[in-house]
């Protein structure tokens, strides 16, 4: 007997073809400028744009209606044979951030890469909007891909569309980063797919629920998930495999750098929760969980400290990125420990996945933020940043917001994070992480403060070279505001994210 | 939301209102003339409200309003406070270029600091708290000078620590609340019985024994009140470091005797109290005695609720409120003076006289507020070692008072503390409150009635330490030459060897990051992973 076909009953819900939307929408859109020609990739972009937030808002609607997760199953061929696409509730709200930042970014870089000139088409504007449809795409098909090979090319079209962003300025220190970049996430995809190939040749599937329920402790089920999260791991630049971060999302022209760090770093970050909660629950152990957070707790105090060192915004900001990503990995030990029935009911699954969405607002304002002053005074050394605060306030007050939120003071999304964290650290009994995480708040106080302090210093005389028009200063608080907003939820685990989730218990060894 | 809740909610949304006025330029550079109107409807709640009413907000977070005893005596003189210092400061910014900022700093942290007395639940009073920390950062730095950026970076560095220690605090008492309550209230009563008990305690103990300035968490308060404006110094001291003790009133269980955690409060009360002192008589800067003379008060006040807390005597928590409110007005008016007496060449009698009253009151003279105060922490500190520290730390106050006197005095001779023409009614009002409340607020606190203040052997009680002080403060006069110079913020000297010992593992992480950031490294350490990652698989099968 399969006991596959009782634990798969996928058929395609009622609202599915949205999962579908979500994924081509962008895709079109790239179709579309290369049949109308370049001169109208911004403008088609930019309907588009809508069209995804409004796909974005309608599949969380969906969930949050149907209490269950949406599926999509492609031509009707169920798994192993055909692929289904299924959005459940950390799907959908992941989606809802991506379509904001996606949106946001967009917008702001109009001001950038906007074509006020209809009949001219610049190769920089034409790469971007592509390449921002592209990144979206990607990371929708992360985000609803229930097949590790379709995630693999989702992943791929991530990574893809990623690398040229850094170097669209040209520049031959970008394209030395933008390489560096590239050469570490195909190191990072071939380990993927090696790991995805032993899991085929073993399993026979690559669906990740009839993997769940085959997938056995032996051998060839550690070397693949060993290889595959290290593959992950390189592209989500975690300590120590970070080398290629600092120098890629500081290159990046801004909207680029908001995307990078905000969003695409969390695509490979939501596989690695997808492998070993979903994909292989039975493989997860105490030692595993233990490093992986081990690393995220390096990642933190490395990212911070050298945050601190640095003397341009940009790179203060992308280190920081590297710190902020440490939090994410504490989920595993915390969400998989036994205080509570399911790890989607443990008040780490919230905390964590909140520490991911409040990131991605926080710090694309952030690295909107830089960019605006870098444009306004035409560098971004901290030092020479003194009285920005009154040339900028909107832009600066924005930037504080989305610090407060890194350090976790409320109210901000990052303190509600914080505190779920820390109350899992408590009712788990690893304190060690609790250490880690109150140093980590105290580093980030430090450099958000170095900034601001200086900003708000009035000696030193500023000039602005280019005056900023204020509504694209308002884009970048109304970006932070989101991470503040998500400060008003309750202190308890969300429901949203328990929608859809396997009704199964990890028992993870200690 | 009842009617009856309606007033806090003016408490908060008054300032918040004004913050938002705040957004338009032009008002904005106006809004130094308003500041003093912020705290009115704090002052009217105080009144009215404190029958403990609480007001619920389920959407955002669960934010709970209600004010009890200690909190509405508090709320109520730093809203006067905020009331003076505001129309004092008011008139200093009138010809300041980036008033607007000020007026913006000042606002967000009168917000926190009523916020932080109105929190009935974890999430609140740790918003509003941070809030008050943070903000006040902007009112420090407003002069610029390289004292003032050092003092505000120091300040910022010692909140925001104090803010991850009260988080953790936070976490573990909410972790031991069975029903998954987030009210203080029912924090507090599962305290005693949570397994995170003592964690949750010194947690709680670090994080406001830094706030008010226990040794060795003082070294802020001297940099950061000589280096404020004097009416940023004068809430700073007055009242927002009241925060911190509304936070061991609402926090600590004093239904349920913990002797040990009371004993270490104790200790580390009497220690700052008698520290304060000592080091407070070296100094020259009046604004400097003044915060040396916070950190001796403040530890008087510990040392007080430790010992409730050692007993299991809550009406410590009064006690310390009533002694709270009476330093609110005091240490606040104090600041004030200190500005009238630099700016005023006339009449400096009217400023001196009432300043040196108040100032003798911290000592106890007898018939003022301090008098009263002690008066009703008598029954807290016991007949014990304790009871007599205290006494003795009466001494010491009435000491440090006089230096203070002295230098206030010399310094109206010199200019360095002169700001703008100074207001003298918001320091008059302040003294007068000083004088009064007290008196008002005294028979709500202790069984005693007033005839028993007044009685001569408590007078004389009250007295003898006084002329002990004055008597101290003569032979300080004759022989002030012989004491070392000790800079303010005394501890933070040595602080040398550890900015250099954190730069230098600064730059050694650097060194490492580097090399984890080359391409041979970075390749080994990802299949050294690989395999690290696949054996971890296998532990503990």
């Amino acid at each position: 007997m399969t006991p596959d076909a009782t634990i798969f009953a996928d058929v395609t819900s009622p609202d599915g073809y949205l999962l579908v939307l979500a994924v081509i929408l962008p895709v079109i859109g790239i179709l579309l400028t290369m049949a109308f020609g370049g001169q109208y990739v911004e403008r088609i972009a930019l309907v588009l744009l809508l069209a995804g937030l409004a796909v974005a808002i309608a599949i969380l609607a969906a969930v949050l209606r149907n209490d269950q997760s949406l599926v999509y199953v492609v031509g009707n061929w169920r798994p192993p044979l055909g692929i289904a696409l299924r959005a459940d509730g950390v799907s959908a709200a992941m989606m809802m951030t991506i379509a904001v930042v996606i949106c946001a970014t967009g917008l702001y870089a109009r001001g950038e890469f906007g074509q006020p000139d209809a009949n001219v088409s610049t190769r920089g504007s034409y790469a971007f909007w592509i390449l921002l449809l592209g990144i979206w795409s990607g990371l929708n098909a992360i985000a609803v891909g229930a097949d590790l090979f379709n995630l693999y090319v989702a992943l791929e079209l991530l990574t893809f569309a990623a690398v040229p962003l850094v170097c669209l300025k040209g520049y031959q220190e970008t394209i030395k980063a933008a390489l560096r970049y590239m050469l570490f996430a195909l190191v990072g995809s071939i380990l993927y797919l090696l790991g995805t190939a032993l899991i085929y040749g073993g399993y026979g599937t690559l669906d990740i629920s009839l993997l769940a329920a085959r997938v056995q402790p032996e051998p060839v089920a550690f070397i693949a998930a060993a290889l595959m999260t290290t593959g992950l791991l390189a592209k989500t630049a975690l300590f120590p495999l970070h080398l290629w971060l600092p120098p890629a999302h500081a290159g990046a022209p801004a909207p680029g750098s908001a995307i990078l760090s905000a969003l695409v770093v969390k695509g490979s970050f939501i596989l690695i929760v997808r492998l070993w909660f979903d994909a292989m629950p039975s493989l997860l152990t105490f030692a595993t969980a233990q490093l992986l957070a081990t690393l995220g707790a390096g990642a933190i105090l490395f990212g911070s400290v050298l945050a601190l060192r640095q003397t341009r915004l940009k790179l203060l900001i992308a280190y920081s990125t590297i710190a902020q990503i440490g939090y994410l990995f504490f989920i595993f030990p915390l969400a998989s420990g036994d205080s509570a029935s399911t790890p989607w009911a443990s008040i780490a699954w919230t905390g964590g996945w909140l520490q991911l969405f409040s990131h991605a607002f926080a710090k694309a304002a952030m690295f909107m933020a830089a960019g605006l002053v870098a444009e306004a005074v035409g560098h971004d050394q901290i030092p020479d940043l003194g009285g920005i605060g009154r040339a900028l306030p909107v832009t600066v007050f924005a930037f504080g917001l989305a610090g407060l939120s890194l350090m976790g003071v409320p109210p901000s999304g990052g303190f509600v994070a914080k505190w779920m964290l820390l109350s899992a650290t408590v009712m788990e009994g690893q304190w060690w992480w609790a250490v880690i995480m109150l140093v980590g708040g105290l580093l980030a106080g430090g450099y958000v403060f170095m900034v601001l302090g200086k900003a708000l210093s009035t000696n030193g005389s500023l000039t602005l070279r280019v005056p900023i028009p204020r509504h694209r200063q308002v884009i970048v608080l109304a970006v932070a505001l989101c991470a503040v907003l998500l400060g008003l939820m309750p202190l308890q685990p969300s429901g949203l994210l328990m929608i859809g989730r396997p009704e199964m218990h990890i028992n993870v060894l200690e | 939301m009842t009617n009856a809740g309606t007033l806090l909610v003016i408490t908060l949304a008054l300032p918040l209102a004004m913050l938002c006025a705040c957004l338009s330029e032009r008002l904005r550079n106006r809004m130094h003339l308003a500041l003093a109107l912020a705290p009115l409807p704090a002052l009217a709640a105080a009144c009215f409200e404190a029958d403990g009413s609480t007001v619920v907000f389920p959407q955002v977070f669960g934010l709970t309003l209600g004010l009890d005893e200690p909190g509405a005596m508090l709320i109520g003189v730093a809203a006067l406070l905020w009331v003076t210092a505001g129309a004092y400061a008011g008139n200093y910014l009138r010809d300041k270029p980036n008033s607007g900022a000020f007026a913006v700093w000042w606002l967000m942290t009168l917000t926190g600091n009523f916020g932080t007395f109105l929190a009935a639940d974890l999430p609140g009073f740790y918003l509003f708290f941070t809030l008050a920390s943070l903000s006040a950062y902007g009112l420090i730095a407003f002069d610029r000078t390289a004292e003032a950026k050092r003092a505000a970076a120091i300040y910022v560095g010692l909140a925001v620590l104090g803010e991850a220690l009260l988080l953790m605090a936070f976490v573990l008492m909410a972790a031991g609340v069975p029903s998954g309550s987030l009210l203080i209230g029912d924090a507090v009563a599962s305290l005693a019985t949570s397994p995170w008990r003592d964690y949750a305690m010194a947690f709680l103990i670090l994080a406001f024994g830094l706030k008010i300035g226990l040794f060795p968490f003082h070294v802020w308060m001297p940099l950061t009140y000589s280096a404020a404006p004097i009416a940023a110094a004068a809430v700073l001291s007055g009242s927002a470091v009241k925060v911190g003790v509304i936070g061991l009133i609402r926090f600590l269980p004093f239904d349920s005797a913990m002797p040990d955690w009371g004993g270490v409060l104790v200790i580390a009360g009497l220690f700052s109290a008698f520290y304060g002192v000592v080091i407070g008589i070296t100094q020259a800067n009046p604004k400097t005695v003044l915060a040396y003379s916070s950190v001796s008060q403040m530890g008087l006040l510990a040392a007080a609720l430790g010992m409730g807390l050692s007993a299991g005597d809550s009406s410590a928590v009064l006690v310390a409120a009533f002694s709270a409110s009476f330093h609110v007005l005091v240490k606040g008016g104090l600041f004030l003076a200190i500005g009238v007496v630099a700016s005023t060449r006339r009449s400096v009698w009217l400023v001196l006289v009432p300043a040196a009253v108040l100032a003798l009151g911290l000592g106890g003279l007898p018939l003022t507020g301090g008098a009263l105060a002690k008066l009703a922490m008598k029954p807290v500190m016991g007949d014990g070692i304790v009871g007599l520290l205290a006494t003795l730390s009466a001494i010491g106050s009435t000491l440090l008072m006089l230096h203070f006197l002295r230098r206030m005095w010399s310094g109206s001779e010199q200019t360095e503390i002169a700001e703008a023409p100074a207001l003298v009614w918001p320091w008059l009002a302040t003294a007068l409150a000083a004088a009064v409340l007290p008196w008002m607020l005294f028979s709500s606190v202790t069984y005693d009635s007033l005839r028993s203040a007044l009685a001569p052997a408590e007078i004389w009680e009250a007295l003898w330490p006084v002329l002990l002080g004055a008597l101290a403060s003569l032979a300080l006069w004759r022989w002030s030459r012989l004491l070392p110079r000790i800079p303010a913020g005394d501890l933070l000297a040595a602080d040398k060897g550890l900015v250099h010992l954190a730069s230098a593992s600064g730059a050694a992480m650097e060194k490492i990051d580097e090399h984890l950031r080359e391409w041979p490294v970075a390749s080994a350490l990802l299949l050294g992973l690989a395999i690290i990652l696949s054996v971890s698989t296998l532990v503990g099968r």
